[in-house]
This record gives structure tokens, C-alpha cells and sequence, in this order.
């Protein structure tokens, strides 16, 4: 009797283990921009959420007036935040950043704000979520349920992150990346242009940050000040795992999915995002680089 | 100007801020040759040299380079061109390997295409940057890590590779070898531009020398004849 009741509560945290790496699936998705921003610019970008919830809504526009398979969007989804987010740089951060990377982080800081309302004025403050005919499907593995979306998400961020590694490889971008952070000048000297480094990785991390809309809007509903809190999970993700590196995100993500799900089922629902930021207090106290920085 | 000058330099002037380094600077660098400029500490050899890779621009003056104007090109736009510069202090990505190291020195569009055929010549130069790839460049020595330098120069391919105060802090022995690759590199068609405090040694390997002081060229010839020039003995032989 007594085993049986082990086994018991052991079989009711599988549902809690698989649901929060899941989970932590789209934590990661969205996490990326934000770590690849910092990782190459040393900038917090601070409008980073408020963008992937603008990416929510621009899908969501898509899908109410065209009927489109919101994964369909995707495809002219990413060149255009590609382009938005080079220019962005170019014409927006590039200059601030010349001052000073305070200059930039205020920068970030009023495109939030534009963001934010704008969406607010686009779409109203209504409670939006993209429907499409799988949203709502669940399967069955043993006594667990999983929602199909959530299977997507954490896909999708497999994907995402072989996809992102490749693109940085083959272009030779991750060895300009790596060297202009290392020191600008002599970047220069071996013929990296390190402002054309820093649009490209702004276009690809708007890019991120559109599936990251796309996934989400999929996954829950959204408002125009959902960012706000996607920006803190995404700050959380990163310092956990350690900021600029792409498996220190991944490891992120987990953790601040497995956290939340067990914490919630442990101590209820206040334990959801108390042990996830708890977690982040712990790992920035004993490992302040975090567990995969250096 | 005369014909065969693979780089002209005409009459340049360079500031920081108000503060004017070099004035009128004239100089020329034939295929083939090995020139060095030589002068005492703060004469302005490094700005020269900065000026000449793109990282400062001149205030008047131009510069020519395989009989285009490349005075208003960025640093980056001018290794693609042929003009590989390494720089004073050897500046190697300290977290990265030295193989990393060498292969960011191929960056340029068009040396990519050669990486292979330039790592193997750079390893056949320094055999030990081939048994040393996988270290971290930091950890080492200041002799190797100026042969990482130089292999990191050549990985660009270029047409002149331009080395500053290559001698720096080095032992006379690593000294030696590394002028007797330098002169390997110029048998491989390599134009070579050396700034050198280093000054004895370096007129005597070096076909023509400039003498800069004070933001000024007061002095060019040929490295031999130079070397008898009382002026020099006076300066810097202290004689």
C-alpha cells in the first residue's frame, strides 16, 4: 500500500515534467532574440517582448482577414522582421550606441513604448489568441495529456536553434560576432564590418522574436502589455543559463519550465512564477555568469 | 610617382583631434620590396601605418593602392583590397585557439575561397602554430604569438602584408627567425611594410627604409645606404 503510494505521487509528477520542458520549449524561442542581442551587442533589449507580442498581432491580423495557416505566415513573417529589425539597428541603436550603451538601452526602451501603444491603438486592448484548427488538439502518452502546441513549441525550438547555429556558421557570422566583441578594431583590420554584424544579428533576432509571437499566440491568448511579462521570462531564461550563449539559453528554458510547472504543483498556483524567479536568485547567488556563462 | 609603386602615399596629413602626427608624408612601396620605416618612439610610425590599413583617415593627402584611391575606404573594405596590417602589439583574440586565430584572418571575401592553401603555407612557415592549434592564444608565448599574428596576416592573402614593431619585447633569437620568414614571405611574392624601432636589424634586412621624425619623413633611400647615413649613427647609435 505504502509503495503503491509512491508510485502514485511519482506518476502524478510526469505530467508537471513533461508539460514544463515543454513548456520551456517556447521560453526558449523566446529567449533567443534577446540572448543573441546581448550576446553581440551588450545591450538589454528591453522592447524584445513587446515586439513578439507584435508579431502575435501582426499574425493575428493575418489569420482574421486572410484565413492563413498562422505556420504559413511564418514564411513572409521572417524576412520582413529580418528587414524591420536591420534597420531598426541601423537607423535606431547603431547611432544611440555610439553615445553610449545607456543611450541604447533607453532607445530600447522608448521602442517598447511605441510598440506597446501602437499595438494598443492597432488592435485594441482585447484579449487576442490565434486559432487555427490544431490549437486545441491533445494527445494521450500513458497518463499524461499533452496539448499538441506545446509539442510544437518545444519542436520549434529545436529547430529554431539548429537553424540559427547553422545560418551563424555558414555565413561566418558567429566567428564576426565573436571578434568584434573581442575587440573592434582589429575585427576591422581582418575585414569584419562590425556595424553590418550588429544589423544582421538585430535581423535575425526580430526574426526570432516573430516565430516567438507566432508560437505564443498559439500557445496562450495575449493583450498588448503581454510583453512586458515575456520580456521578464526571457531576462530570466537568460541570466539562468548565462547570458549570450545559445545551449546556456536552451538549459534556461528547461529549468524555468520544469521550475514553473512543479512549482505550481507543489505549492499551488502562486508557486508558478515564484519558483522559476527563485531559481533565478539562487543561480545569480551561487553563479552570477550564470550556468553556462563564462 | 613612378610606375611600378604598388602603394603611393601622397603627401599626407594626419591628426588626432587638433593635434597634427604626421605631416606631408610621401612614401612608396614597389611589389616585391621589403620597406621599412624607422624611428624613434611617438614619431608617428603606428598612425602611419593606421592610416594606411583605413582605421584613421588622412586630413589631406591621398593614398593609392594598385592604382586605386583607397584614402576614404574603412579598414574592413581595404584588407579585402589586398593590404593586410599587423598590428602593434600583436592583438590576437585572446579566448580564441589559434587555429580560430589564423582562420579569422581569412574573413575577407576573398581570401575565403584560399583558406586551406594559406593555413598549410602558414604552417609550413611555423611548424609550431600547427602543433600549438588548439591552444588558446593567450597562453602563448610572446614569440609565438607574434608568428600567430603574422600567419593571421598572411591568412588574408594579401598583396602587402604591413607589420608593426614586430620585434617588440622578443628575444634577439626569436628576433632573428622571424625576419628570416619574412624574407621567405617576400620569395613568395609578398610585399612587406615594416615599422621597426628596432633599427640596425631592420636596415639590414630591409631593401629601402624610410626615416620618420616627428611626423616627418627626413630621410629615404636604400636600407644599405642608409645604414651609412652619419645622421642615423648620430640619432640612434648614439656614435
Amino acid at each position: 500500500m505504502e509503495g503503491f503510494e509512491i508510485m502514485d505521487s511519482l506518476a502524478r509528477l510526469a505530467s508537471p515534467i513533461v508539460i514544463g520542458l515543454l513548456m520551456g520549449g517556447l521560453y526558449v524561442v523566446i529567449a533567443l532574440g534577446l540572448s543573441l542581442v546581448f550576446g553581440v551587442m551588450k545591450v538589454i533589449n528591453v522592447a524584445h517582448g513587446d515586439l513578439v507580442i507584435f508579431g502575435s498581432y501582426l499574425a493575428y491580423s493575418v489569420i482574421t482577414m486572410w484565413g492563413l495557416n498562422p505556420l504559413l505566415w511564418l514564411l513572409p513573417s521572417l524576412p520582413l522582421f529580418f528587414i524591420l529589425g536591420f534597420l531598426i539597428e541601423k537607423y535606431l541603436l547603431n547611432r544611440a550606441a555610439k553615445i553610449s550603451a545607456d543611450a541604447a538601452l533607453i532607445i530600447a526602451f522608448g521602442l517598447a513604448l511605441i510598440v506597446q501603444n501602437a499595438s494598443q491603438i492597432i488592435w485594441t486592448p482585447q484579449t487576442r489568441s490565434l486559432i487555427t484548427d490544431f490549437t486545441m488538439t491533445t494527445f494521450k502518452i500513458g497518463k499524461v495529456y499533452i496539448p499538441l502546441m506545446y509539442l510544437l513549441d518545444f519542436v520549434a525550438a529545436l529547430v529554431v536553434m539548429v537553424v540559427v547555429h547553422q545560418f551563424l556558421k555558414r555565413t561566418y557570422l558567429d566567428q564576426a560576432i565573436t571578434a568584434a566583441s573581442q575587440d573592434r578594431q582589429t575585427a576591422e583590420l581582418m575585414g569584419i564590418n562590425p556595424s553590418r554584424v550588429y544589423q544582421v544579428a538585430f535581423g535575425i533576432a526580430m526574426a526570432l522574436a516573430s516565430i516567438a509571437g507566432i508560437f505564443f499566440g498559439l500557445t496562450f491568448s495575449f493583450n498588448p502589455t503581454s510583453g512586458n511579462a515575456l520580456l521578464i521570462i526571457a531576462f530570466g531564461v537568460i541570466i539562468l543559463g548565462g547570458l549570450g550563449s545559445m545551449a546556456g539559453t536552451f538549459i534556461g528554458g528547461m529549468i524555468f519550465g520544469l521550475s514553473q510547472t512543479l512549482g505550481g504543483h507543489f505549492f499551488g498556483p502562486t508557486g508558478q512564477l515564484l519558483v522559476p524567479f527563485l531559481m533565478v536568485l539562487v543561480v545569480l547567488t551561487i553563479r552570477p555568469q550564470g550556468l553556462f556563462g563564462r | 610617382m613612378s610606375e611600378d609603386a604598388l602603394l603611393h602615399l601622397n603627401s599626407i596629413d594626419v591628426f588626432y583631434g587638433s593635434l597634427q602626427v604626421l605631416t606631408g608624408i610621401s612614401l612608396e612601396v614597389k611589389s616585391g620590396e621589403i620597406v621599412a620605416i624607422v624611428g624613434a618612439n611617438g614619431a608617428g610610425k603606428t598612425t602611419l601605418l593606421k592610416t594606411i590599413s583605413g582605421v584613421l583617415h588622412p586630413a589631406r593627402g591621398s593614398i593609392e593602392f594598385a592604382g586605386e584611391d583607397i584614402t576614404n575606404l574603412n579598414a574592413y573594405e581595404i584588407v579585402d583590397r589586398g593590404i593586410s596590417h599587423v598590428p602593434e602589439g600583436r592583438r590576437l583574440f585572446p579566448e580564441m585557439t589559434v587555429l580560430q586565430n589564423l582562420i579569422i584572418g581569412s574573413y575577407n571575401c576573398h581570401a575565403r575561397g584560399k583558406r586551406g592553401e594559406n593555413l598549410a603555407r602558414v604552417y609550413e612557415l611555423f611548424p609550431i602554430l600547427e602543433e600549438r592549434k588548439n591552444q588558446l592564444a593567450k597562453t602563448l608565448s610572446g614569440g609565438q604569438q607574434q608568428m600567430v599574428a603574422i600567419g593571421r596576416g598572411l591568412m588574408a592573402n594579401p598583396k602587402v602584408i604591413i607589420i608593426d614593431e614586430m620585434s617588440l619585447g622578443l628575444s634577439p633569437l626569436i628576433v632573428k627567425e622571424l625576419f628570416r620568414v619574412l624574407q621567405e614571405i617576400k620569395t613568395r611574392g609578398i610585399t612587406i611594410l615594416l615599422v621597426e624601432q628596432n633599427v640596425w636589424q631592420t636596415l639590414h634586412e630591409a631593401d629601402r627604409a624610410y626615416i620618420i621624425e616627428t611626423g616627418r619623413i627626413t630621410l629615404s633611400g636604400k636600407a644599405i645606404d642608409l645604414i651609412e647615413e652619419e645622421e642615423i649613427r648620430n640619432a640612434y647609435f648614439g656614435a
